[in-house]
C-alpha cells in the first residue's frame, strides 16, 4: 500500500504549471495542481486536470504504424523509418525543402524537441517548424 | 419594460405535472371546457419527485420564463411520499436561483389533485400573469462584458 | 505542532492502530500529499503541517492545503480492509465527517489527527469553525461565520445580482477544477458531464446552468472548506455560491454538513411531510 504525489511540469502548453501526479500502488490515478507553485497558484485548466489520461490511454501508439492500402498496420521501425526518410527525400528533391513543415509535441522532452527543430533546419533545410505548446 | 411591452409579452412556462394528480387535473380542466391562458407547456412525469432540479435548471437555461412543478397533495402521493422530497427541493432551489438574480417567483410549486381542474386553470392564469409582470427571463438575454472576454493570461 | 504530529503518527503506526496515515510530506521543497506507513519510518522525519519554507513562504500566504479527505477516499476504496489515520485541519475534519455521513468512509476505520488553525489563518480562509474536534493540541478559537460575502450579494437588487453573476461566471473556462478539487464530490458519474443537462464544447460554461447544477449538488454536502475557490483559475467567487447553499440548508433544515456526527442530509430522507412549502 503506497500513495505518493510526484511534482512535475504540465506538458500541455508553455505556461509551465506545476502539477502533482498522484500515484497509488504504482498506478497513476490523477492530477492535483501544486499549491506551492507561484505560477499556477493551485489551479489548472481542463487539460492540466486530465494530464494523467494519455499516459495510460489505450489509444496511445506503442508501435510504428504505416498506412497500407488505406488502413494502418503495425510495422517495424526499420520499415517505418525507411519509408519516412525516402518520402521526405523525394518531396525535398521534387518540390524543395520549404514544401516540408514539422510539428512537434509538448509530450516529448525538451531535448527531443530540440532535436526535432535541429533535424528540420539542418537535415531538411527549412524553418517551417512549430510546436503545439507555443501558446 | 413599458406597459405596452408587458401586455405584448407572452411568457413561456414549463409545467411539470405528475401523472396521477396534476396531469389528470389538467385533463379535467380541458374536459370541463375551462378557459385558461395557453402559456403553460405541460410535461407529464410519473411523480413530482421525478422532476430532478437539473430539469428545472435546464428549462430555465433553454429560455423558460417560468417553471411550474405540480404534484399530488401531501398525503395523496401515488408513491406515498414522493412529493415530500419535491417540497424540499423546490424550497431550496427557489432560494438558490434568487441568489443568482432570478426572482424566486419564477419557480412555483402547486399541489393539484385529479379532481381540481378548476385549480389547474386558476394556477395557469395566475402564474402566467405573475410571470408576465416579471418580464422575460434574464437568461435569454445574456451579454458578456469586456472583462469576461479577456483571457487571464494574455 | 509538527513535532507533536510526528510523535502521534509514529505512535499510531508503531502500535498498529492504523495501517497508513494520509498527510503531507516535505519533499522537492514543498509539502506534498503522502501516505505514511509503518515500514517507511524515514519519511516521518519529513512530515509537514503544510507550512511553506524559505522564499515560497514569502510568495504564497497561509498554509498549503490539499484535499486529503478525497485522497483518503481513493486509498480506502482500493484497500477497504485497512485502517487509516488522516491529518486534518478543521476544514478537512468536516470533509471526513461529511464523507462518513455520505457513506464514503467507514468511521470505524478512520482516526483523525486534528490541527487547529491560528486565528489569522482562520480569518484569511473565512473559516466558519477553525478548531477541529479531534485536535491533537488544545487551542481556544473563536467560532464565527463571516457572512460578509453573502450579505453583500443579498443586499443587491435582483437584476444587479444577475449582472454580477454574468460578469463573474462569464469568465469560467470550464476547467472543472471546482468539482475536481471538491473533497465531497465523490460520484463516479457526474451530472456536469451529462450532455443532455449541461451542454459541452462551449466556453463560458452554460450560465447559470453549470454553476446552478453544481451548487445543487452541494446541498447537504458542502462543508465550506474553500478548496474550490483556491482551485479556480479565473478567481470566480464560487465559494460564495456554495456558502449560500450551506446557509439555505442550515436555515431551512438546521443541517450543517460535516459539523455534527451522523444524521442524513435533508434530501436523503423523506421526513414526515410537515415541511413548509413556499
Amino acid at each position: 500500500m503506497r500513495y505518493e504525489t510526484i511534482p512535475t511540469t504540465c506538458s500541455y502548453c508553455g505556461c509551465g504549471c506545476e502539477v502533482l501526479l498522484q500515484v497509488l500502488d504504482g498506478e497513476l490515478i490523477g492530477v492535483l495542481p501544486s499549491k506551492a507553485s507561484p505560477i499556477n497558484e493551485g489551479s489548472l485548466c481542463i487539460k492540466g486536470w486530465n494530464l494523467h489520461e494519455f499516459v495510460v490511454s489505450e489509444r496511445r501508439l506503442r508501435k510504428p504504424m504505416l498506412r497500407k492500402g488505406g488502413s494502418l498496420v503495425e510495422t517495424s521501425w526499420e520499415e517505418a523509418l525507411d519509408e519516412v526518410a525516402g518520402r521526405l527525400a523525394k518531396i525535398k528533391s521534387e518540390s524543395g525543402p520549404d514544401s516540408i513543415a514539422a510539428l512537434s509535441s509538448a509530450k516529448c522532452t525538451n531535448e527531443e524537441n530540440y532535436l526535432m527543430q535541429r533535424f528540420v533546419r539542418a537535415a531538411i533545410g527549412t524553418n517551417n517548424v512549430d510546436h503545439c505548446a507555443r501558446l | 419594460m413599458s406597459a405596452e411591452e408587458t401586455a405584448r409579452f407572452e411568457p413561456r412556462i414549463v409545467a411539470f405535472c405528475c401523472n396521477w394528480c396534476s396531469y389528470a387535473g389538467a385533463d379535467l380542466a380541458g374536459g370541463m371546457r375551462l378557459k385558461y391562458r395557453p402559456n403553460l407547456v405541460p410535461i407529464r412525469v410519473m411523480c413530482s419527485a421525478r422532476v430532478a432540479p437539473q430539469f428545472i435548471i435546464r428549462a430555465f437555461q433553454e429560455g423558460a420564463d417560468g417553471v411550474l412543478v405540480a404534484g399530488c397533495h401531501i398525503g395523496d402521493c401515488h408513491y406515498v411520499k414522493g412529493n415530500f422530497i419535491t417540497a424540499k427541493r423546490v424550497a431550496i432551489l427557489r432560494r438558490l436561483i434568487e441568489f443568482m438574480g432570478i426572482p424566486r417567483e419564477r419557480l412555483r410549486l402547486e399541489w393539484i389533485a385529479a379532481s381540481e381542474g378548476d385549480k389547474y386553470a386558476r394556477v395557469a392564469d395566475a402564474f402566467t400573469e405573475e410571470i408576465r409582470a416579471l418580464g422575460p427571463s434574464p437568461i435569454k438575454d445574456i451579454r458578456f462584458g469586456e472583462r469576461s472576454r479577456s483571457c487571464a493570461s494574455c | 505542532m509538527r513535532e507533536l504530529l510526528k510523535t502521534r503518527v509514529a505512535e499510531m503506526l508503531r502500535e498498529g492502530r492504523v495501517d497508513g496515515v494520509v498527510g503531507l510530506i516535505e519533499s522537492h521543497g514543498e509539502p506534498l500529499p503522502y501516505l505514511f506507513t509503518a515500514d517507511d519510518t524515514a519519511a516521518l522525519e519529513r512530515i509537514s503541517t503544510g507550512e511553506l519554507q524559505g522564499r515560497l513562504a514569502e510568495l504564497i500566504p497561509g498554509v498549503v492545503r490539499y484535499p486529503l479527505g478525497k485522497i483518503l477516499t481513493a486509498v480506502a476504496r482500493k484497500h477497504p480492509d485497512k485502517r487509516f489515520g488522516v491529518m486534518c485541519r478543521a476544514c478537512d475534519e468536516r470533509v471526513v465527517f461529511g464523507l462518513f455521513q455520505n457513506l464514503q468512509l467507514d468511521p470505524d476505520k478512520v482516526e483523525i489527527l486534528g490541527l487547529p488553525c491560528k486565528e489569522e489563518l482562520a480569518r484569511a480562509c473565512s473559516c466558519p469553525a477553525p478548531a477541529p474536534r479531534s485536535a491533537i493540541v488544545d487551542q481556544p478559537s473563536r467560532e464565527a461565520w463571516d457572512r460578509a460575502d453573502l450579505e453583500r450579494i443579498d443586499a443587491m437588487a435582483l437584476d444587479e445580482r444577475f449582472a454580477f453573476w454574468v460578469e463573474e461566471l462569464g469568465r469560467c473556462i470550464k476547467c472543472y477544477g471546482c468539482r475536481n478539487a471538491c473533497p465531497v464530490c465523490f460520484c463516479d458519474v457526474c451530472t456536469l458531464q451529462d450532455d443532455g443537462l449541461v451542454k459541452k464544447g462551449e466556453i463560458p460554461a452554460e450560465l447559470p446552468a453549470f454553476q446552478l447544477t453544481r451548487a445543487w449538488h452541494m446541498v447537504g454536502r458542502c462543508v465550506d472548506c474553500g478548496l474550490c475557490q483556491e482551485a479556480c483559475p479565473m478567481d470566480i467567487p464560487i465559494r460564495t455560491i456554495y456558502r449560500k447553499v450551506r446557509s439555505i440548508v442550515g436555515e431551512l433544515f438546521d443541517y450543517f454538513p460535516g459539523e455534527r456526527d451522523g444524521g442524513k442530509s435533508p434530501l436523503e430522507q423523506l421526513g414526515d411531510g410537515s415541511f413548509p412549502i413556499q
